[in-house]
């Protein structure tokens, strides 16, 4: 096994380990957490069925399809991250403007 | 001017670090036309302090949230103190107060439950530079792209609603892109709406205050999401 896969490997393991404590919640998270581990392992230990997948999506290198998909990945997970920072900007928001209606003076 | 009866009038002010005097100078004159204002102190570092009158609300947010959310702050409570109509106005002293009349009348009438002041319509005025009037013709633009409702004019903050389209208004979007938001919930709702001339006088104090052509780029940005997510 060469020093790059060793690197990767543990990478993951330790990614696993960490997120398997912390998010230890629903079954189905575990598995498909499980899952995408596995196919990282995989992938790391027989990078030739990467180019195998790859040229029969008709993409050159195994290496590229992965970076291909890391990119619409990687938007996913901005738009959900952008989605969850306007519901709490919108709760905040909320809990702002009660202070401000409760707190109302023509008093000064 | 019809004096009594203004007090169902609330004229909702965003206030953020604004010049104190010019703004007491807006209220006096408001006050003068017996409306009834209610400054919403987006969390100006200097604490706002109107002076004591009964035609003077003050409500503040204890973190900076923006135009729109101080607007929409300022909405509730205006309807929740039964108001009949609601006028948006600046605190950089762009506006005149006394367009307020003629930015009611179509919602008195009846024909009409939102009215847009318009610096752009014949009767309007203003004195932007050439790069801002293009800038706001290219909002226009963009507002009938995303809205397909054509005005003369984008991000006037002169407005006035009646009560009822008011209780149909509710902004989520907590900065300028709240503008074209308001263009949304007028076509959702089905509310009328018309535009009037009005006056934009600029100041220096006023552009120091306003909107660089760069925070387009957010406004846009923001409407993108909006759609997107709401």
């Amino acid at each position: 096994m060469s020093g790059i896969k060793i690197l990767l490997i543990t990478g993951v393991i330790f990614f696993a380990v960490y997120f398997f404590v912390r998010l230890r919640n629903s079954l189905f998270d575990l598995l498909l957490l499980s899952l995408l581990m596995a196919t990282a392992v995989i992938f790391i230990l027989f990078p030739e069925l990467t180019n195998n997948l790859a040229n029969s999506l008709g993409v050159g290198r195994g290496a590229d399809l992965v970076f291909y998909t890391s990119i619409l990945l990687f938007w996913f997970v901005i738009l959900k991250l952008y989605s969850r920072l306007r519901k709490l900007e919108q709760i905040i928001s909320t809990l702002i403007r009660k202070d401000a209606l409760n707190n109302k003076d023509n008093t000064l | 001017m019809p004096y009594l009866s203004n007090d169902k009038i609330f004229i909702i002010i965003p206030v953020y670090n604004e010049n104190a005097g010019l703004l007491q100078r807006i209220i006096y004159d408001l006050l003068e036309n017996s409306y009834s204002v209610v400054l919403v102190d987006d969390a100006s570092t200097e604490p706002v302090s109107p002076g004591v009158h009964e035609r003077v609300f003050h409500l503040r947010h204890l973190v900076n949230l923006g135009q729109g959310a101080a607007l929409q702050t300022g909405i509730e409570f205006a309807l929740s103190r039964g108001a009949d109509y609601l006028v948006t106005f600046d605190a950089d002293g762009q506006h005149a107060h006394n367009d307020i009349p003629a930015l009611l009348q179509p919602l008195k009438e009846g024909v009409a439950d939102i009215a847009f002041a318009s610096r752009f319509m014949e009767q309007g005025h203003h004195n932007a530079t050439t790069r801002r009037r293009l800038l706001l013709k290219l909002a226009c633009r963009v507002n009938y792209l995303f809205t397909g409702i054509k005005l003369t004019d984008a991000h006037n903050g002169l407005r006035a609603l009646t009560g009822k389209a008011a209780s149909k208004i509710v902004l989520k979007e907590n900065r300028m892109a709240h503008a074209t938001e308001f263009l949304f919930l007028i076509k959702k709702e089905g509310l009328r709406l018309k535009e009037v001339p009005a006056r934009v006088i600029y100041t220096e104090y006023s552009r120091s205050k306003g909107q660089s052509g760069f925070s387009s780029i957010r406004i846009v940005f923001d409407l993108f999401l909006h759609k997107l997510f709401e």
